[in-house]
């Protein structure tokens, strides 16, 4: 795994503001695998933090030349991004999964099923909430960021549940 | 603890990295390899880049640094007057852990 590959993990702003500087610091030697699960998890907090967000939108703006113009295409696109309906569709899903899920362990308990029930219970709003993603966090971004971002951790949490069950 | 002191401790797992960001620049701006390096010679360890750049985009969030214009594809960060301010303020209150420690220690 090499460190422009990783790199695609960060949000587009983030790679605009830090991208250059982030790949200069990393250098060419070939990545350890704690550096990795550092540049990992440093995406997944560039995508929740919003300290980070605000100052990858906000800072990269104030540069000047390119930098601005580039910034405030991104900026633009980010304000179009998510619209009313972006946030009502999220917001539409999150709570049907969590319900959905919530049945199921209503379901399962009565038929005898108590340890899948509370596991579901357990992990079934986080993984909803992880199904509403596309609909507004990371929506118009690439898909195998998606993936990473999303499908991989709901496939843990699926995991974990299924293990304490 | 003071009022910065808790400013830096609400930085959670990232209050240590930009502790040691906040070192590096006291001495003049560096771009993000030069702290680098500088931070594994303070300490020994070499902080992640996700860790650092993590660090950096919350202490440009509080304009604790800024950063200067690309020099060779590198940005130099340089340490704000607030940064100044709670980067004191913070090796104020070490010293005051540290000698209690010490003194702690002594007695035992």
């Amino acid at each position: 795994m090499t460190a422009p590959r990783l790199l695609r993990l960060y949000p587009r702003a983030w790679r605009d503001r830090y991208g250059d500087e982030f790949l200069d610091t990393v250098g060419q030697e070939p990545l350890q695998l704690q550096q990795v699960i550092d540049i990992v998890s440093g995406a997944i907090d560039a995508w929740l933090s919003a300290d980070v967000r605000g100052t990858t939108r906000a800072s990269a703006a104030s540069t000047g030349g390119v930098t601005m113009v580039k910034s405030v295409s991104v900026c633009e696109k980010n304000q179009t991004r998510y619209t009313k309906r972006d946030g009502v569709v999220g917001a539409g899903v999150m709570l049907a999964g969590t319900v959905l899920f919530v049945l199921l362990a209503a379901f399962l308990k009565r038929n005898g099923w108590s340890a899948a029930a509370e596991a579901i219970l357990v992990n079934g709003y986080l993984v909803a909430m992880m199904l509403s993603m596309p609909f507004w966090l990371t929506k118009g971004q690439p898909v195998k960021s998606q993936i990473a971002m999303i499908g991989i951790p709901t496939a843990l949490l699926v995991l974990i549940a299924w293990i304490n069950a | 603890m003071t009022k910065n002191d808790d400013l830096l401790a609400a930085l959670g797992r990232f209050s240590e990295p930009a502790l040691h960001i906040l070192i590096s620049l006291a001495d003049g701006p560096k771009h993000g390899y030069a702290i680098t390096q500088d931070i594994e010679s303070l300490t020994g360890q070499k902080p992640g880049p996700g860790t650092l750049y993590g660090a950096i985009a919350r202490l440009e969030a509080r304009k604790w640094i800024e950063p200067l214009p690309v020099e060779e594809r590198r940005r130099p960060y340089r340490l704000t007057a607030s940064g100044q301010k709670v980067l004191k303020h913070r090796l104020e209150s070490l010293r005051t852990i540290a000698r209690i420690g010490r003194a702690r220690l002594a007695e035992a």
